[in-house]
């Protein structure tokens, strides 16, 4: 009996016995989906719509009540990085219920609009706003300044720059004369601006580029000469984040090592429940075995992915079969090199706790390493993490996902080519491994 | 005998790490021969028929199959020649009955009618045709002892290796395969076959061999071996603890 013949026969009762198990094999499909499901859902708000910063939720107390302090609050709710509370509808809060509910771990971030905010404003100085803050929130404090800062301006209406000029001056060392000069000039070159562009009242909507007039939130983004050029490839999805289809590839890429670990381990299985005994003695060359196991976790991964990718599809429209040829070759690539993996560890595992527990500790760090949790990849890391990703087969699949799903690349493209050669060098290599387990486990 | 040894089995040894399990065995089956293999717990009867169907590969010694070298383990033509009943039971739950035997039948290489027929035979011999179609997870031990019996012999092996075929069965169960093994000697069927059952072994086999530590105590008919021990109305139990002794194996 040919090899070929024999591993297939095996891929078969295995593939019987899993179809069998209607709930095992239900569950096998069902829960990558609901992870892929909710991660890709949560993306949506963790990274905002369009690939934007998500927002920090900011709690204001507003003792003020003056028109300037409803004027800043509508501008800060209208800010991209800021989700404000008390919303519309919930009850305001005072500033000592803020304290309490800062303490007590219900937010992070609380700001007072102190008595006088307006009344400072209206003779035009800098009103002092009070931030109640849990220190260890350093992102989200990142993203409300970046709030605050633009409805600050806005309030203000870039009034307040002359005088937020000097204050700065003098936080830096400057004595109050020089700061008082700085601030002077500072007026003056805003009062010239002002005439330059001067601001249309009548046709706010109508206003084009020109008849801009001058503002002062956009004053210090546009300082720096820079001229902004958008690329993206034409047929990428408008509504898909970028984060969606790193949670989507990333989810999708561990979930399916999973679901594959639990194939490859039926290998171990066999030798538990004694059929392994009967294999072994029967006329099928031996390594049938371990290639008619390898057969069965692959179609059963195979199937899997096309599933958690039609689901991807689905709900998210990330375009998944726009171009087939660049997915096949992702699917079969990425299936070989995580069935591979999943039968290199069956081999060198004695018991089923073994490879059980082996497996859940490297499929996580693989997971976390090779971006399926959070962008690792998007950030500067040093030099030994950059090696230990791009070591982990998540990363590379993960990799070759987000190429077809965000760069749209296909398979010819070098980047791609270069996702789908180590994918097949880690299959091959971990194929040889598991083979040399497995035929030295049978000699032991 | 006077005819040429089906197999023939010389100074085999095998070892685990440092112990050694099987010591310098010699041994012949001789075709349409059931061959007992009797020894107390650890005595190497288990290794020497795993090494005989090839599920051990690295054991010294020689064997020849019809007077050609054989080496199951190494050769999938010569494990075709052998039919071998585990003392674990061999099979899938979750498959059939049937589903079980045609898988088993397919590996040994059997297709089309050939695989209905031994399917259907080794169902007969099981006594399950009844139950072809239930779950082997939904049977009794016996059962399943007998399907896995079927199992080694569906592609009507030259020699058929049993180890303990009938441990941890009701004695209905137990008759039955006992039954089936005398089917298959009267078919001239060439069996080796460890028991710890006596009486069994007294009634089934032509020849029996007792191994000690992991070497050959004696060989011959039940008869012959009481003769040799001067204990000439001692049954095989008798024979079998005074070549063996008395002491606990564990």
């Amino acid at each position: 009996m040919d090899t070929f013949r024999a591993a297939w026969l095996i891929a078969c009762r295995d593939l019987r016995s899993y179809f069998r198990d209607r709930t095992g094999m239900l569950l096998g499909f069902a829960l990558p989906i609901a992870l892929v499901g909710v991660f890709g859902f949560l993306s949506t708000f963790l990274y905002g719509e369009g690939g934007a910063m998500g927002r920090a939720s900011l709690w204001v107390a507003d003792e003020d009540q003056s028109e300037s302090s409803a004027r800043f609050l509508q501008l800060l709710a209208d800010a991209e990085t800021v989700s404000l509370h008390p919303a519309v509808g919930e009850d305001a809060v005072t500033e000592s219920e803020l304290r309490q509910k800062i303490i007590d771990g219900e937010i992070h971030h609380g700001l007072v609009l102190t008595a006088g905010f307006g009344q400072t404003m209206e003779q035009g100085g800098l009103p002092t706003l009070r931030m109640l803050r849990d220190p260890g929130r350093t992102m989200e404090d990142m993203m409300i300044q970046i709030g605050i800062m633009q409805a600050y301006f806005g309030v203000t209406e870039g009034n307040a720059w002359p005088a937020m000029m000097g204050r700065q001056m003098r936080q830096l060392g400057m004595d109050d004369d020089m700061a008082k000069q700085v601030e002077s000039f500072s007026e003056s070159t805003l009062q010239l601006m002002r005439t330059v562009f001067p601001k249309s009242e009548e046709e706010p909507e109508a206003k084009n580029e020109e008849l801009a007039g001058f503002d002062m939130q956009n004053f210090f983004t546009q300082m720096v000469p820079m001229e902004e050029e958008d690329f993206s490839p034409p047929d990428r999805p408008k509504m898909v984040t970028w984060m969606q289809a790193q949670s989507i590839s990333g989810i999708t890429v561990m979930m399916l090592m999973f679901g594959l670990l639990a194939c490859g381990v039926s290998l171990i299985r066999e030798r538990e429940e004694g059929t392994m005994q009967r294999l072994l003695a029967s006329p099928a060359p031996r390594s049938a075995i371990l290639w008619g196991k390898f057969m069965f976790t692959a179609i059963v991964g195979f199937i899997q992915l096309t599933v958690l990718l039609t689901f991807g599809e689905t709900v998210f429209h990330v375009d998944t079969f726009r171009d087939p040829a660049t997915l096949l070759a992702l699917m079969v690539c990425t299936t070989l090199a995580i069935t591979s993996f999943g039968m290199l560890i069956a081999s060198w595992a004695q018991t089923q706790k073994q490879a059980e527990g082996v497996s859940t500790l490297l499929i996580l760090m693989m997971s976390c390493l090779g971006g399926a949790w959070f962008p690792l990849q998007a950030f500067d890391v040093p030099v030994y993490v950059h090696y230990a990703m791009r070591s982990t087969l998540t990363h590379w699949a993960i990799s070759g996902f987000q190429g077809m799903f965000w760069h749209q690349q296909s398979w010819l493209h070098p980047a791609m080519l270069l996702d789908l050669s180590v994918l097949l060098g880690f299959s091959v290599l971990a194929a040889c491994g598991s083979l040399l387990l497995f035929r030295r486990r049978l000699d032991a | 005998m006077n005819q040429a040894p089906l197999l023939q089995v010389n100074h085999l040894r095998y070892a685990y790490e440092e112990r050694e399990a099987v010591r310098d065995l010699s041994f012949s089956v001789y075709p349409g021969e059931t061959l007992g293999f009797l020894g107390p717990n650890g005595a190497g009867k288990t290794t020497t028929l795993s090494c005989v169907c090839g599920l051990l590969r690295k054991w010294q010694g020689s064997m020849q199959f019809r007077g050609q070298e054989f080496a199951p383990g190494k050769s999938s033509k010569q494990r075709a020649l052998l039919g071998v009943v585990p003392q674990e039971l061999a099979l899938y739950g979750d498959l059939t009955a049937q589903e079980n035997l045609q898988f088993f039948g397919r590996l040994a290489g059997l297709r089309g009618d050939k695989l209905r027929q031994a399917v259907s035979r080794g169902l007969d011999l099981a006594g399950l045709s009844s139950r072809a179609r239930d779950r082997v997870s939904t049977f009794s031990g016996g059962m399943k002892r007998r399907l896995n019996i079927a199992a080694g012999d569906l592609h009507s092996p030259e020699l058929l290796l049993l180890d303990e075929p009938t441990a941890g069965v009701d004695p209905q169960s137990r008759n039955h395969i006992f039954e089936t093994l005398m089917e298959l000697k009267e078919e001239g069927r060439t069996l080796i076959y460890t028991t710890h059952y006596m009486e069994e072994a007294e009634r089934l086999c032509n020849r029996i061999l007792i191994v000690h530590e992991g070497a050959l105590a004696a060989s011959g008919s039940a008869q012959e071996l009481a003769q040799s021990l001067d204990l000439p109305d001692a049954n095989l139990e008798q024979v079998f603890l005074q070549l063996t002794g008395r002491s606990l194996r564990d």
